[in-house]
């Protein structure tokens, strides 16, 4: 078959991809001798591997295709090659001629290869034969000197061609060897996508003739890529399955014969637009966001009546966690330690000031002090955010006013709109002083004694409270609410790697330091629930 | 080494009851360098079995006879059982609605119908942690019965890392239905090479071989999984779903939207399902609670310091029904363990001629002494000489009394549960638990409660089907009582007599009132007027105002305090502390008080033990002492001078200053292990303090 053919033949199933589909027919044919490696990239969604196994199966090429993303370390990739090798040239019965089936190491690969594909034994050598790597660049575990490596297989196997696909957009020279062909998959236009979603063609919908299904639908597809697909740079899949479920919803007042507004007696695309404003403007806020738990599908059409999808339908889960009362409140103090600098912490925690009239009017000072100066700094790097224009001005008073007041206010802040909703738009101040602070055990359970709202009638019988609380924050710590402070960074990485469920912290050193791992306001909605008002410890809260 | 200190305690346990002493010093018995023993496997030996049989020891200064104290085990033991019983049936119980629908979410989804996501369902379960291992378990019966598949639970545990993680996967799911040689066997019976342990070929040859499909996989405390193993993972199973049939499922404990949060936003793409919600632990423990104690065949009680100490743990702390039942579990035990008069609780007769020891407990009980004080009031003396002087009478009476006690107890809890269930049914008070009015019933306090003034008023204003209704379910020893029988036969007289009127209502129904406005002098006022009753609603209304009279005596007749009836050391357990010191133990409470006041612990003669510090303290304990005294930073010298004031000050003469030194840097370091003082980084020759007492 000419490459022409295949081609053409191919964009019958996968249209607007003819010129990578040429580019790899010729580079992969029979006639010419194909170079030792190719490099296929474009992000995702773009056909690459579908057009490549395609390529292949058309020219009729022996072919392993080894999914990279599957592989878990770099020595199960190697064995997998190996094995997809064997497979594709029908030897797998033959394994244990071939390394026994295992391969440690890349040098160990090339070897192996020249042997399957006949080069080194008396055996006739294949004529050609083509390795596709997909998603080579998403390898985990994978040694630096990997891509390079697999690039130098075809060079030293004749025979071999290497594929690598790749999703991400590779740097120049990547792989130290020049001259290496690189088909790109670029993104699919608007018109092209739109063509690609038309020439599947609508549902079928029961009481809608095809003259006025072929009218609407090209105009509907159209308006759903201006308005969902388009600003939200979805791929294909879902641009085509928003249409699937959208077009029923669409036509539905076409299909029951409702009365057309207007006093007109047809049906046209703009008077359904505007009809069914509401669904697309509810449908691309879900877009946005996407959840686990969706809103049941609307089945559409039952019993000829379209049902409405109904927000009742869907049991929301509960925002809020249901912590014990115990827990809750050392969650609690633990947002209240990370978040007030402990400088303050006698004016707000002190027993011994808790009562006096003059202590209550100084802590209601300084709030009312941090809350003046918060906002003051909160406008200030608005106006600085917002207008570039007066560059001088802004420099100089930003200069000025990092002061421990600063400081301080920008807790205050923070206190308010560390929740990821509301994510204040005037802070952008440095983000070291936004986030949680570490705080000291001690620090903890000493604000929890302060802001225990059931204080013990006798403090002396109650001394074991610090006891109970390490048991409690061993679970809010498994629970990550509250982490070590060095585990947030990195704990990821290492934090779970030796010892799982009591990781962390087993080295007892008194000065270990914690942190609050949750968001403000998620945390006031719980203390409210058992009786504290967070607003009334936290600076700047309360007013 | 610790396994032959183990040894010695116990032999020597029994004897001179060394292992309920509390402090003793822990002698390594090998010097340190030193390899330990290699392990073997030893063949447990008969000598455990016949330890079982003396589990218990003798009380009553070991005087106690042998045969009591088997009776006592297997009383306990008998009792127990019956209790466990009906903890495991609630506990199977309590939360099937949810695996009925959780099941058939995992039976009816499949990655189609989610159109290529994976199904997840994602199980919010609070505080009831262990609630999610019950549902696993019975999940993959489920599954593995009908042959379409199994579950694999997941603990964060399970996952350090990736290849662990499906290691651990792998290896779960072919053992759940294959066993462990099935999985070694699949492992090397393929034709092929031997696959590495993580590949999910493996999985994958196992699902198309045993035609498998639905494979679930549970994360027990999803939060507790670090997310970035997390997230490969997911996004690995993902890839493979069109081979094998995944579904996940998330066991949530904090919420869905925190959840969903941690996860990068490409991962929960991955994701689609439903939610579901496992019911609170509360719930359950007080169900548990009702049948362990306000059943009509129960024979022994818990007492109110022991149910408030049950409650507050498991609704202030994270808890679960299980650990809710080992707690009561242990109560029980004690109970037994300790209480030398519980073989009265057996069901035979215990003894035809009980020895004289038990006797004089019973004489010793305050009970007893109340109860004989009580006889003598009455003017019955010779009752209380006979019950001094002749033991056969004395056991006969303890019988008596004790069935009798017993009765009152059960009446006390049916009047409970009918209280509880009234205030649900006739929707007096949102919520109620019947542990609330367990505590107060306990303490004697619920025949004055709001709680009973509420049922009686809401008695008052029954019509007459809620009568009948109620009258149905009134506790059995009301409804024996001849006068509710009397005005159960005059109420169906009543009904019957006037078939055709609807319910009947008495004057006190807010139907029957009227209200009325006036205006008097630009003030509103409001005028309660009865209207005219009618001839039966006037009957209806004195068969009311008796049944109210009625239920009032004979609550007021139940409720009594248990703490007064006697002999209620058999049969009632009202001790709040082995319970509370067992469950809560206070090691930093301990270390604090050892080294402040050190001779709380050790032994020492008698004339230091009353003063403040002195040289013949431990050295750590004279350093605490001395930092107690000082500020948050601590000049090392200052430190050492009262140090060695202190040992200066008691000898006068012969102080070497270099041991005293040698012993002043050593309790320093300790102290500094414990975590009591760091180094300060703001003044080289102090220390920071890092712990206060008493927090």
């Amino acid at each position: 078959m000419l490459p022409l053919d295949i081609s053409n033949s191919l964009s019958q199933q996968w249209p607007c991809r003819e010129l990578q589909t040429r580019q790899l027919t010729n580079l992969l044919g029979p006639q010419t001798p194909s170079p030792a490696t190719i490099v296929v990239h474009g992000i995702s969604a773009t056909c690459k591997s579908t057009i490549v196994r395609a390529v292949l199966s058309a020219l009729n090429l022996p072919h392993g295709i080894v999914r990279s993303p599957e592989c878990i370390t770099g020595r199960h990739l190697l064995t997998k090659i190996l094995w997809a090798t064997l497979e594709a040239l029908g030897k797998q019965h033959e394994w244990e001629r071939f390394g026994k089936g295992r391969c440690e190491h890349v040098s160990s690969l090339a070897v192996l290869l020249a042997e399957c594909l006949g080069v080194t034994a008396g055996e006739e050598p294949v004529e050609k034969f083509v390795l596709v790597l997909d998603g080579i660049d998403k390898q985990r575990e994978a040694p630096q000197t990997l891509l390079a490596a697999l690039t130098r297989l075809g060079e030293v196997i004749p025979c071999l061609t290497v594929v690598l696909i790749l999703s991400a957009t590779p740097r120049p020279l990547f792989l130290h060897a020049a001259g290496v062909p690189h088909v790109n998959f670029p993104p699919y236009t608007r018109k092209e996508a739109i063509a690609v979603v038309l020439r599947g063609g609508p549902l079928a919908i029961h009481g809608l003739s095809e003259d006025v299904t072929a009218k609407i639908y090209p105009p509907f597809v159209s308006a759903v890529y201006d308005s969902l697909v388009g600003p939200t740079a979805s791929s294909i899949p879902t641009y085509r399955s928003i249409c699937e479920k959208l077009w029923p919803q669409f036509v539905a007042p076409l299909v029951q014969g409702e009365k057309p507004p207007g006093g007109s007696e047809e049906w046209d695309f703009s008077r359904l637009l505007v009809k069914n404003r509401a669904l697309f403007r509810h449908h691309g806020e879900a877009s946005l966001v996407h959840r686990i738990v969706t809103e049941e599908q609307p089945t559409p059409l039952v019993n000829g009546t379209f049902s409405k999808p109904s927000l009742a339908a869907v049991s929301a889960p509960s925002p809020l966690p249901s912590l014990p009362y115990f827990a809750t409140l050392i969650l609690t103090s633990a947002y209240l330690a990370s978040h007030i600098p402990q400088r303050l912490d006698t004016i707000f925690f002190s027993k011994f000031s808790s009562s006096s009239l003059s202590a209550r009017n100084k802590r209601a000072h300084h709030r009312r002090r941090l809350k003046v100066l918060s906002q003051a700094q909160a406008e200030d790097s608005r106006a600085a955010s917002q207008g570039p224009g007066t560059p001088g001005k802004r420099g100089k008073r930003t200069k000025t006013r990092i002061t421990k007041s600063t400081l301080e206010s920008a807790f205050a802040t923070s206190s308010a709109t560390t929740s990821a909703g509301n994510g204040g738009a005037g802070i952008t101040g440095p983000s070291t002083i936004l986030t949680a602070r570490p705080f000291p055990l001690e620090r903890l359970i000493a604000i929890y004694h302060a802001i225990d709202p059931n204080p013990p009638a006798n403090p002396v019988r109650q001394l074991a409270a610090g006891d109970a609380i390490y048991a409690e924050l061993a679970t809010l710590r498994r629970l990550r609410l509250v982490v070590p402070a060095a585990g947030r960074d990195s704990g990821g990485r290492m934090g779970l790697g030796s010892g799982g469920l009591s990781s962390g912290n087993t080295t007892s050193d008194a000065g270990e330091r914690w942190s609050v791992n949750v968001s403000g306001d998620w945390i006031g909605e719980v203390a409210k629930g058992i009786g504290v008002e967070v607003g009334e410890w936290l600076a700047g809260g309360l007013d | 080494m610790e396994l032959d200190l183990l040894e010695t305690e116990a032999q020597s346990g029994p004897k001179d009851g060394s292992n309920t002493q509390g402090v003793y010093i822990y002698r390594a018995s090998k010097a340190h360098g030193e390899r330990p023993a290699k392990r073997r496997k030893i063949r447990p030996n008969e000598k455990t079995v016949e330890d079982n049989a003396q589990l218990f020891v003798p009380l009553l200064n070991g005087d106690e006879a042998e045969a009591s104290v088997d009776l006592r085990h297997s009383v306990y033991q008998q009792l127990w059982s019956a209790q466990e019983a009906k903890i495991q049936e609630i506990l199977d119980d309590v939360d099937s609605s949810v695996l009925e629908n959780v099941s058939s979410f995992v039976k009816s989804t499949s990655p189609q119908t989610y159109d290529g996501c994976i199904p997840t369902a994602l199980i919010t379960v609070g505080s009831n942690v262990s609630s999610l291992g019950r549902l696993l378990s019975r999940l993959n019966e489920q599954l593995t019965t009908t042959g379409e598949g199994g579950v694999v639970a997941l603990e964060s545990g399970d996952a350090p890392n990736l290849k662990t993680t499906l290691k651990n996967i792998i290896r779960a799911a072919i053992t759940n239905t294959e066993g462990n040689d099935g999985y070694q066997s699949f492992l090397t019976d393929r034709d092929g090479p031997r696959l590495l342990g993580y590949d999910l070929d493996l999985l994958g040859e196992y699902v198309k071989r045993k035609n498998v499909k639905r494979l679930v996989i549970a994360f027990r405390d999803s939060e507790a999984f670090d997310p970035s193993i997390l997230t490969d993972l997911l996004s690995l199973l993902s890839s493979w779903l069109d081979r094998i049939p995944f579904t996940l499922l998330f066991g949530i404990s904090t919420s869905i939207e925190l959840f969903e949060s941690r996860l990068p936003r490409s991962v929960v793409a991955l994701l689609r399902g439903r939610y579901f919600e496992i019911h609170e632990a509360s719930n359950c423990v007080d169900r548990i609670y009702e049948r362990l104690q306000a059943e009509l065949d129960t024979r022994f009680w818990l007492g109110r310091n022991i149910t408030t100490v049950l409650f507050e743990k498991s609704n202030d702390l994270f808890q679960t029904p299980e650990a809710f039942s080992r707690t009561v579990k242990y109560a029980y035990m004690s109970h037994f363990f300790t209480n030398p008069l519980a073989i009265f609780l057996a069901d035979k007769e215990p003894h035809n001629s009980p020895p004289g020891k038990l006797c004089e407990t019973i004489r010793n009980v305050p009970s007893f002494r109340r109860h004989c004080e009580q006889l003598r009031d009455e003017g019955s003396s010779e009752k209380v000489r006979s019950l001094l002087e002749d033991d056969q009478y004395l056991v006969q009476e303890c019988m008596q009394h004790l069935q009798y006690g017993q009765q009152r107890m059960r009446n006390i809890f049916q009047v409970v549960k009918a209280i509880h269930k009234y205030l649900r049914d006739l929707s007096i008070t949102k919520r109620t638990s019947i542990s609330d009015l367990s505590i107060r019933a306990l303490s004697g306090e619920l025949q004055n409660s709001p709680y009973m003034d509420d049922t009686l008023k809401a008695f008052k204003a029954l019509d007459s089907v809620k009568l009948q209704e109620t009258l149905a379910t009134l506790p059995s020893f009301m409804t024996e009582h001849p006068e509710c029988q009397e005005l159960q036969q005059s109420l169906d007289a009543l009904v019957l007599a006037y078939p055709n009127e609807g319910p009947l209502r008495s004057e006190h129904d807010g139907h029957n009132s009227t209200v009325s406005t006036t205006v008097v002098q630009q003030r509103v006022r409001l005028n309660k007027g009865k209207t005219k009753l009618s001839k039966q609603d006037t009957e209806y209304t004195q068969i009311v105002d008796r049944f109210c009279a009625l239920s009032e005596a004979c609550f007021a007749e139940a409720l009594i305090r248990p703490q007064d009836l006697f002999l209620h050391e058999v049969f009632l357990l009202d001790m709040k502390n082995p319970l509370k010191e067992v469950f809560s133990p206070r090691p930093r409470f301990a270390i604090e008080r050892a080294l402040s006041s050190p001779f709380d612990y050790l032994v020492s003669n008698s004339e230091t033990a009353g003063t403040k510090i002195s040289a013949k303290q431990p050295p750590t304990a004279i350093l605490y002492q001395l930092y107690l005294e000082s500020g948050s930073l601590v000049n090392i010298y200052d430190l050492w001078q009262a140090f060695y004031a202190v040992y200066e000050s008691e000898q006068d003469t012969d102080c070497d200053e270099r041991v005293v030194m040698t012993l002043f840097y050593r309790a320093l370091s300790e102290l500094k292990v414990l975590g009591v003082v760091k180094n300060s980084r703001k003044k080289v020759d102090h220390v920071a303090k890092s712990a206060w007492m008493g927090l």
